[in-house]
């Protein structure tokens, strides 16, 4: 079941003497719905998705946090000091570390994560085969998943999380290693999502993001710059130039030129670049 | 398929305990016999066949170092303990009775005990033997570190070789002299290391990630292996018990 | 209340500690390949012990070692498991060294070298000399053939071959332990349990 996620007024810095890497950051995101985090390289996108997912404290143990996080009922003061899988799962950016390297194919290599759990169920088979359908990998379930290529790594590593069903799915830049193909596949598949999980995803690729998101937070050196639906970004384009480059823009337009659906936010970037 | 191969997976570890307990237990002349018996083995029954041309490889490497270890220790201590009589005297170098009987006891002794290992490792799969421990209580995290330790040894050699072309690439002289030899040692390893800290650290935030290691050990199902029929290996362990207590029988009259 | 070994080990083998041993036992069993590449006559097989031992802790560097060994047995070189003992002790003396801080400053390097080689030849001695008969099909068995000539017994024999050999062999493994870790990113070496041995 999909649970709302909120953060209060959060901030953080890796040690006490370095600068905040984070610095009051406030979002509500609703339950079963989709949010982009968007901003250049050491924004503090990574760092925000590794707090929700309970990382930072065991991989960062000098870290300063402050603020609080509320995951459906569960309220955290500061930083919560356990990985939270699979309350709040996260797939991380290279999806090849993300294999085990202990089970010999995708199907086994799915099943770890329900032994991890203690869930195994007595078929697991019914439980992993229509999840690898629904990602369109059933066809590697017997392969070995060190063998596969970028993108179906990621599907692999993706469906490794997906199978405990996690409450809020977060994913660090899960567009890196894909190509425009398999770009399509996962967007498919977060549409799916769409009321059953809570999702938040970092990218460094506005389009894919506006394609996928119901909200967008636009992220600098740790604080909110915007945040909003895609079409008030959009609307606020040349504002924001300066965090994201007219061309990655401009890419966008043409991204959303073949998506016929979203022909809305076409007209508002030509509008907000004053190209029209 | 080898599933007759690991069927008899407990009682060839019996049967290895029980070599062992021969190996310090009997005399050199049975135990010279055992190992004749294994050499048939190999041969005869198929639970102890080699599982790869690799474990046949090791199998005759292990014979050739048997015989050169035998005769080594044999002719050197008959040499150089000098008690009892003089068997023979060769090229005015005499062998002694009290050496030649000590070497033939060490030789044979670590002839077996060593000879019962490899058998039982060239002819057990290696993920079979880990999933058989994981059934008898190893804890996760040890499982884990030996099936990460094969995909290691499945990459490693192929990451020195990327890294010595790349140092050769860039004029590090891993042809010259000892101490640039040295530091071309070290130009590999710095990065190896480094490059595997980064990745373990990944690689133990992604397992973590998927909830490894999150709850206790009694939760877990234990690996599909198939239930065996110990009855060998039952018989193997009471010859054992037999043995050994033969042997302080004797020791104790003695 | 004194805590558990099983507590102690469950302890160290946590997140990246159990990737980075199962690459340290890697390293213990691929050392010897490069430096035969290179033509350096050390094995440094014990090289991934004493990593661990510096960045993670004794008793993941005790498993470290033994576990080597076995599976180097696996491989098909069975007298490997007679020299676990061997083994355990490196792991867990140069853990012990590590815990004092000893892999801070070079001088200690060296010292926590040649003691570790001695105390190597000591442990390996008796197994060398009662399980091998003296023998162990290396060029350092003519050592021993010499000590022997020059009348000295078994023992004695194999335990000054150790310690003509062990001793440099654990020194060269220190210090390039040593180097390996000072150059380590601090960034990266705080992500470690055993940063605090190396700062």
């Amino acid at each position: 079941m999909a649970h709302r996620l909120i953060i209060e007024n959060l901030s953080l810095q890796y040690s006490s003497s370095e600068p905040k890497a984070l610095s009051s950051l406030s979002v509500d995101v609703p339950a079963g719905s989709c949010c982009a985090i968007i901003g250049p390289t050491g924004a503090g996108k990574s760092t925000l998705l590794h707090c929700l997912a309970g990382t930072m404290h065991r991989q960062h143990p000098e870290s300063v946090a402050s603020g609080r996080l509320q995951l459906g009922e569960t309220r955290f003061e500061g930083l919560p000091d356990h990985i939270l899988f699979p309350v709040a799962a996260l797939v991380l950016q290279d999806p090849y570390v993300q294999i085990s390297g202990v089970r010999d194919t995708v199907f086994e290599e799915i099943l770890f994560t329900l032994e991890n759990l203690g869930a195994a169920p007595q078929n697991p088979r019914k439980i992993i085969m229509p999840l690898l359908q629904r990602l369109g990998i059933d066809h590697l379930a017997n392969r070995k998943p060190t063998s596969l290529s970028g993108g179906e790594t990621q599907r692999v590593a993706l469906a490794a999380i997906l199978v405990a069903q996690p409450s809020i799915l977060l994913l660090d830049e899960p567009t890196s290693a894909l190509d425009s193909n398999a770009q399509d596949k996962l967007r498919a598949i977060l549409r799916s999502l769409r009321g059953t999980t809570t999702v938040m995803m970092s990218d460094t690729q506005i389009d894919f993001a506006l394609a996928i998101a119901d909200q967008i937070l636009l992220l600098d050196h740790g604080t909110i710059v915007f945040a909003g639906s895609p079409s008030a970004l959009l609307s606020r384009a040349r504002e924001y130039s300066s965090i994201i480059p007219v061309e990655s823009w401009l890419a966008t337009q043409s991204f959303l030129t073949s998506l016929q659906t979203s022909s809305g936010h076409q007209k508002l970037i030509s509008k907000a670049l004053g190209l029209q | 398929m080898p599933v007759r191969a690991y069927l008899d997976l407990p009682s060839k570890l019996a049967l290895v305990f029980l070599l062992w307990v021969c190996a310090f237990t009997l005399s050199w002349t049975f135990q010279v016999s055992l190992c004749l018996l294994l050499v048939i083995a190999r041969f005869a029954i198929p639970a102890f066949r080699p599982l790869s041309p690799r474990s046949a490889t090791a199998f005759s490497k292990f014979i050739v170092y048997s015989i050169s270890v035998a005769l080594l220790v044999v002719c050197l201590n008959a040499l150089f303990i000098k008690t009892g009589g003089t068997i023979a005297t060769v090229l005015g170098f005499s062998f002694y009775e009290d050496g030649l009987l000590f070497g033939l006891k060490t030789a044979s002794r670590l002839i077996l005990l060593s000879f019962s290992v490899l058998m039982f490792f060239i002819s057990t799969p290696l993920p079979v033997l880990i999933g058989y421990l994981q059934e008898k209580g190893l804890p996760p995290s040890l499982v884990l570190v030996l099936l990460l330790t094969l995909h290691f040894l499945d990459q490693l050699p192929r990451r020195i070789h990327q890294i010595f072309l790349a140092q050769q690439a860039r004029g590090a002289p891993v042809d010259a002299g000892v101490i640039s030899r040295t530091k071309a040692l070290l130009s590999i390893l710095s990065p190896l290391v480094l490059a595997s800290i980064v990745e373990s650290i990944e690689r133990g935030t992604a397992l973590e990630l998927r909830g490894f290691l999150s709850r206790p050990a009694a939760d877990r199902i234990p690996a599909q292996i198939g239930k065996q029929d110990n009855l060998l290996g039952i018989c193997f362990y009471f010859l054992s018990l037999a043995i050994l207590l033969y042997s302080i029988y004797r020791w104790l009259i003695a | 209340m004194p805590k558990s070994i099983r507590q102690r080990i469950a302890e160290e083998m946590t997140g990246a500690a159990l990737p980075f041993l199962a690459f340290c036992i890697a390293l213990n069993l691929t050392a010897g390949q490069i430096t035969a590449a290179l033509k350096i006559p050390l094995y440094l097989d014990s090289i991934g012990t004493i990593l661990v031992a510096v960045l993670v802790g004794p008793w993941s560097a005790v498993i470290c070692g033994s576990t080597a060994n076995l599976l180097a047995a696996a491989f098909g070189n069975p007298t490997m498991i007679f020299f676990i003992p061997v083994v355990v002790v490196i792991g867990a003396f140069s853990g012990f060294l590590a815990k004092k801080g000893w892999f801070r400053k070079w001088y200690l390097v060296v010292i926590g070298g040649i003691l570790q080689g001695v105390l190597a030849a000591c442990i390996s001695a008796p197994i060398s000399a009662y399980v091998f008969g003296g023998v162990m099909m290396a060029g350092t068995d003519f050592l021993v053939l010499y000590f022997r000539s020059v009348g000295n017994t078994l023992l004695n024999s194999v335990f000054y071959q150790g310690l003509a050999s062990d001793p440099a062999d654990k020194l060269v493994s220190f210090l390039i332990v040593f180097f390996l870790t000072k150059n380590l990113p601090q960034r990266l070496l705080s992500r470690l349990r055993g940063a605090a041995n190396v700062g």
